[in-house]
C-alpha cells in the first residue's frame, strides 16, 4: 500500500520536474506588466521599473 | 486466522459435575480430554480425570476477579476449525518488583485437540504446541532457533508464574506454579520454550488482530485497543521499506536519464550578451534598451547574466524584458554587489561581481530588454555585462526532485527502524532508557505472551 503511494508519489515529482524543465519554471520571481508603452522602445527614460530607487544596502563588514 | 472451513461444528457436547468443594454445577465441555477442571464458586482445582473430582488445589480470588474477554463456552473458526473457549488463565512475571501479566485461552475442539490464544495489552497469538523440536543455536547472540527452514532470534526469557485460572485444562494446572520461558521471535510468529523442571514444551504462536478474534467469537463491542509494539507483531512497513528503496532506485535511474535529456535537449541560447558602463558621477537619465532579439521554440525560461567590476561598491540593474509585439514586460531588479577587507580576524569579504536570475515560462516573440543601472554617486565609472540565454535547464529543480523522493522514503524507513527499536527494546537486549516511554511501549514483559504449562496430549 506505502509503496505504491510512494511510487504514485515519485512519478507525480518526476512527471513535475518534467513539466518544469521544459515549461521553463523558476524559484526566482519577476513581475509580469502588461501594456508598457510602446515608446519605451525610442525614449526608455518613459517606463520606471517597479523595482527602482529601493533603498539599497551599502555595507560590508 | 479463517472465517470459513471445512469442518462444520458438531452440536456443543458439555456433562455436567457438581464440585465437592461448594456443590456448585460444573461444566465439562472438553470431556475426558480435560486432566483439571476449576469451579469457578470457589476456586477449586479438581482432578478432572478422577470420576470424585478430588480437589488438588484451592485458592484465593474474588468473584469476577479477572473475567476472560472471551466467555468459556465460546465457540469460534480459527483456520476453518471450530473452537470452544474452555480455559482461562492469567500468568504473571514481576520485572523489578512490578507485576506484568498476560492471559491465556484454552480452545478445543474434539477432532483436533487444543489450541490457545494469548493476549496482552491487545497483542494476540493464536498458539499451538509443536510437533517437533525447533533446533536450537547458542552460538550466537542473540541465540536462535530454526524451525522448517525459518530463523527465530531470542527475545526474552522470564520465571512465569501462574496467577489466576479459570475452566478446563489439559494438564494438571496449578496457581502459583511456575516456569522458565523463553520467546524466540520471527514476526509475525514466535516460538516459545517453556521449561518446568526437566520437561520442555515448545509452542508457536502467530500474531493476530484482535478484531479478527471479535469478529470469529461473535464478541460484542470492539477488542481491546494495541498498546505499544509486540514482539511478534509485523511491522506495518518493514515490507515496503525494500520496496520503497527499491523504486527510489528506479526513481534516482529515471532521474538521471532525464537530466541527461534536458542538458542534451536544451538550446541553451544565447540571446543578448554585452559590456556597458555606468558612469556615477553624471546626472541624467541612465537607462537603455537593447537591440530586439527574438526567443525561439516552445514556452521556456530565459537566464540573464550579470557581472559587474564593483569593489566595495554596488551597481542595481533595475531589467525590463518586453516583448515588443504584445508590450508584455518582465520586471525585475538585480544587485551586484562586493565588499572585502581587512580586520582583526584577518580579511572577509562578502558578496559577488556576478549575478544570475532565471525569467520563467517566456513564451517566443521578439524582445528586448531595458536597463536602468543605480548606484551611489560619485564613485566613477562601473563596468558590467550582460547576458542573456534562452532555454536553460535548471539543475536546482534536479534537487528538489532529488530531495522530494529522498525524503518520503528516509521518513519511512525511519519509521521502520523506529518500529523494531520499540519492539526489541523490551527484549533481553534492549535499553533501559525505554522505560520513560511508557505511552509507546507495550510493556516490559512483551517476550511472554505464549502458553505455559500445557502440555500436548492431543
Amino acid at each position: 500500500m506505502i509503496r505504491n503511494l510512494y511510487i504514485l508519489y515519485g512519478v507525480i515529482v518526476l512527471g513535475t520536474l518534467g513539466m518544469a524543465e521544459y515549461r521553463g519554471w523558476s524559484l526566482d520571481s519577476v513581475d509580469e506588466v502588461k501594456n508598457v508603452p510602446r515608446s519605451v522602445r525610442d525614449n526608455p527614460g518613459s517606463y520606471r521599473s517597479v523595482y527602482g530607487y529601493y533603498h539599497h544596502y551599502t555595507g560590508g563588514k | 486466522m479463517s472465517t470459513s472451513g471445512p469442518n462444520p461444528p458438531g452440536p456443543p457436547q458439555v456433562r455436567s459435575l457438581n464440585c465437592p468443594g461448594c456443590g456448585a454445577v460444573l461444566t465439562l465441555r472438553s470431556l475426558s480430554q480435560a486432566v483439571t477442571v476449576v469451579c469457578d464458586h470457589c476456586h477449586s482445582i479438581l482432578d478432572a480425570q478422577d470420576p470424585r473430582l478430588t480437589i488438588l488445589q484451592k485458592f484465593k480470588a474474588a468473584v469476577d476477579e479477572d473475567p476472560p474477554l472471551i466467555p468459556l463456552g465460546t465457540r469460534g473458526k480459527i483456520r476453518g476449525t471450530d473452537y470452544e473457549a474452555v480455559g482461562f488463565q492469567r500468568r504473571t512475571i514481576h520485572v523489578d518488583g512490578v507485576p506484568y501479566s498476560w492471559h491465556e485461552y484454552v480452545l478445543f475442539n474434539p477432532y483436533k485437540g487444543f489450541r490457545y490464544l494469548t493476549e496482552y495489552n491487545g497483542h494476540w497469538n493464536d498458539t499451538s504446541i509443536l510437533r517437533s523440536l525447533p533446533t536450537l543455536n547458542n552460538d550466537v547472540s542473540p541465540a536462535t532457533v530454526s524451525y522448517l527452514g525459518e530463523t527465530y532470534r531470542h527475545f526474552q526469557t522470564a520465571k512465569a508464574g501462574t496467577s489466576f485460572v479459570l475452566g478446563e485444562f489439559p494438564w494438571q494446572v496449578r496457581v502459583g506454579e511456575s516456569s522458565d520461558l523463553s520467546d524466540y521471535v520471527s514476526p509475525p510468529r514466535v516460538i516459545s520454550s517453556e521449561r518446568t523442571g526437566k520437561e520442555v514444551t515448545w509452542s508457536m504462536g502467530e500474531y493476530i488482530s484482535g478484531h479478527d478474534i471479535w469478529k470469529t467469537f461473535g464478541l460484542q463491542g470492539e477488542p481491546p485497543e494495541r498498546i505499544g509494539v509486540y514482539e511478534n507483531q509485523p511491522s506495518p512497513l518493514s515490507a515496503d521499506t525494500n520496496a520503497i528503496w527499491v523504486a527510489f532506485g528506479g526513481f534516482m535511474l529515471v532521474l538521471v536519464v532525464m537530466m541527461i535529456l534536458f542538458w542534451s535537449f536544451a538550446r541553451s541560447e544565447q540571446v543578448v550578451e554585452g559590456n556597458y558602463a555606468f558612469n556615477t558621477n553624471e546626472r541624467g537619465e541612465a537607462s537603455f534598451v537593447t537591440d530586439v532579439f527574438q526567443l525561439k521554440g516552445h514556452t521556456s525560461d530565459l537566464e540573464l547574466k550579470t557581472t559587474a567590476d564593483v569593489n566595495n561598491n554596488w551597481i542595481y540593474l533595475n531589467y525590463a524584458l518586453i516583448n515588443q509585439d504584445t508590450s508584455q514586460a518582465y520586471d525585475f531588479g538585480r544587485e551586484v554587489s562586493y565588499y572585502s577587507g581587512y580586520d582583526e580576524d584577518g580579511s572577509w569579504s562578502e558578496g559577488s561581481r556576478a549575478d544570475s536570475v532565471v525569467i520563467p515560462s517566456v513564451p517566443p516573440g521578439n524582445y528586448y530588454l531595458r536597463v536602468e543601472p543605480e548606484s551611489d554617486f560619485g564613485h566613477g565609472t562601473i563596468s558590467y555585462s550582460i547576458s542573456a540565454s534562452r532555454d536553460v535547464p535548471q539543475a536546482s529543480f534536479l534537487g528538489i526532485a532529488l530531495l522530494a523522493l529522498l525524503i518520503p522514503a528516509g521518513l519511512i524507513t525511519w519509521r521502520s527502524m523506529n518500529f523494531e527499536h520499540l519492539r526489541w527494546a523490551e527484549s533481553d537486549y534492549g535499553s533501559t532508557g525505554s522505560d520513560d516511554d511508557d505511552s509507546e511501549d507495550a510493556g516490559r514483559p512483551m517476550s511472554l505472551g505464549n502458553l505455559s504449562g500445557k502440555r500436548d496430549d492431543s
